[in-house]
């Protein structure tokens, strides 16, 4: 099914653990949504490793690939990414959530490199998406939009306005991937609002869907590089995720969708995000 | 200057009446024919906006999204920052209010050129109700930054709006009239950006009318010269940035200020021109607009007498101002 390596697959995941890090690091400069930003990063590492065609040297480069995290609040997964991808220096990280930071806690397309566009309140980003590739299509592009979304912010009206017309508009570069971790700020999203069955409904709108484990690298790669998955139409994956994935105490757990962390718990979690990232590794042999 | 001249030639002038939707569907042809980049957002609202011809003119660059004003606005975003220069057209209700967020942060945080247009503003479907009669959201938009308003005060106007809009390379909203306009302006007229137009000079006091209003106020102006009263009129077809110099210009000549607006008093024209006035110039100043409260039902005419819009009756408030000093 895959076409990754063992190596690669080591290589993936020792960096989605080095951004885990680095996240948790940049927690001491200001509040974090620690859970989405877990539960969404192995796609992402996936994603801007694997998938997209991009050049961390020249970000505005025409015939890149568009990424937008239309869950903005989930942006410490993209800023480590992004810098571990060498968009900008390692140092920018440490200036989060700071006075005027080019890492704010919503992603900015003006300060940062790399940020297509700045995202924060939900439902946003697949009407964008959506106008970026009808944009391709019109100039005879070849580049593809990916957008990520939340589970819950499928609520929202204007998710399901794009996700209608992307279908009626057969836009084939469009690509929707759902971090469906099934929990939001006040519980689970099953209770609150519940979005199932997701794959149907996007199929229902004339997309084509795909459900995988959002944390398995092979299935990861394996959706991501066959999209299309049908010629003229667009694709929905729909990642079944862990809120939080390797914090092992914070996992799938709503409370931590934004931790309210004490100075002293950042050392202690980097210390378990390290042990997961062994125990990771020590499955792959 | 002879004035009895000036009326003469205005008078002869204000008998044409121009269908703004008809003018600017043909200026959005040229526009689209001189600048490959434009495209048309529709709202299933192509046809009863501007964008019919430019559909046919350009299928390819036409796209409908159905009655779905978060989306479409949404689209255009994506559009415009893949270098595009949408023009998304609909009922202001629909155009602003409803897909106001979008318009907020996807369009005027990230200063893209998106031209936003309003159309049957103020009392045009007034026999809609309140839903359809937007009284108020010339206010909500002048308080987004990057944000520039335009209302063409005639079909002179109405010709150049897009093509201003089009070079701004930032926000356009244009707030558009189903109500055939009075022509204002000579043929050679240049709308200028951010530029206000003294229709009639005077000294006694000012008008500063937008949109509809323009032509409604001079004939005002005209009345009062009978009651020797010579009233300034200035045609403020830039709503943000507002032409400050041109305010305070006239508001020291004359030191009596009037606004005249389709819309409500609060935070519209009368609030800009008030808060310039205000820091450089105070003087006297009356609102004449709608008050704060949705509109009745009624034909536009109705609507006009009801909110002492007529010409007349902008004469009547702006000689019992007057003699009020």
């Amino acid at each position: 099914m895959s076409d990754l390596t063992k190596n690669e697959i080591i290589q993936l995941t020792q960096r989605a653990y080095k951004c885990r890090e680095n996240i948790l690091k940049m927690m001491r400069f200001g509040e974090a949504h620690i859970g989405g930003a877990f539960s969404s990063l192995d796609i992402m590492t996936v994603l801007y490793n694997k998938i997209l065609n991009h050049d961390p040297k020249n970000p505005k480069w025409e015939d890149r690939d568009r990424f937008i995290l239309s869950a903005g609040h989930k942006c410490m997964a993209l800023y480590a990414t992004l810098e571990n991808q060498g968009y900008f220096k390692e140092e920018v990280l440490w200036t989060y959530n700071t006075f005027n930071t080019r890492v704010p806690m919503h992603p900015d397309e003006k300060v940062l490199p790399g940020i297509e566009f700045p995202t924060g309140s939900l439902g946003h980003g697949l009407p964008v998406g959506q106008g970026m590739a009808h944009a391709g299509k019109l100039d005879k592009k070849c580049y593809r939009v990916f957008v990520m979304l939340g589970d819950g912010e499928s609520a929202e009206g204007s998710v399901w306005e794009a996700v209608m017309s992307a279908g009626h508009h057969k836009l084939d570069n469009l690509v929707a991937i759902v971090d469906r971790n099934g929990l939001q700020v006040n519980g689970r999203t099953k209770d609150i609002m519940n979005s199932d069955p997701m794959a149907d409904k996007y199929k229902a709108f004339g997309w084509e869907a795909r459900t995988i484990n959002g944390h398995n690298l092979e299935e990861i790669y394996d959706a991501l590089s066959n999209v299309p998955f049908k010629p003229g139409k667009p694709s929905a994956i729909i990642a079944n995720t862990i809120k939080a994935k390797g914090l092992c105490f914070a996992e799938d757990k709503y409370e931590f969708h934004h931790w309210h962390f004490k100075d002293s718990e950042v050392d202690d979690a980097i210390t378990k995000v390290e042990e997961s990232c062994r125990e990771e590794l020590c499955k792959l042999g | 200057m002879d004035k009895s001249n000036l009326n003469n030639e205005k008078i002869e002038k204000n008998d044409i009446y121009d269908d703004a939707r008809k003018i600017m569907a043909e200026a959005l042809v040229d526009l689209g024919n001189k600048n490959k980049n434009i495209v048309y957002i529709s709202m299933d609202s192509s046809a009863g906006a501007c964008g019919g011809p430019f559909q046919k003119a350009f299928p390819e660059r036409h796209f409908e999204f159905g009655i779905a004003e978060q989306n479409g606005m949404g689209e255009a975003a994506g559009m415009a920052i893949s270098g595009k220069i949408p023009v998304i057209a609909a009922y202001v209700p629909f155009a602003t209010y409803r897909p106001f967020e979008q318009i907020r942060d996807d369009i005027c945080k990230t200063k893209l050129n998106v031209i936003i247009i309003g159309n049957n503003s103020g009392f045009s479907v007034s026999a809609l109700g309140p839903t359809h009669t937007i009284l108020e959201e010339v206010g909500i938009l002048r308080a987004l930054p990057n944000m520039t308003i335009i209302c063409p005060a005639d079909g002179v106007e109405y010709r150049q709006v897009l093509e201003v809009a089009a070079k701004i390379k930032s926000p356009t909203y244009i707030r558009v009239s189903r109500i055939k306009a009075k022509r204002v302006f000579d043929e050679d007229h240049e709308l200028i950006l951010g530029k206000a137009d003294v229709v009639k000079e005077g000294s006694d006091i000012t008008l500063i009318a937008v949109g509809t209003m323009v032509s409604k106020s001079l004939e005002a102006a005209y009345e009062l010269e009978k009651k020797a009263v010579n009233a300034e009129v200035i045609s403020m077809s830039t709503i943000k940035p507002l032409d400050e110099e041109a305010v305070i210009k006239s508001a020291k000549k004359t030191g009596k200020v009037v606004s005249v607006e389709e819309h409500s008093i609060y935070n519209g024209l009368g609030s800009a021109v008030a808060e310039v006035l205000v820091k450089n110039c105070p003087v006297k100043m009356k609102f004449i607009g709608t008050p704060d409260e949705y509109a009745p039902v009624g034909t536009y005419e109705e609507l006009l007498d009801y909110y002492s819009l007529t010409s007349q009756k902008i004469a009547d408030s702006v000689l019992n101002f007057y003699k009020s000093f």
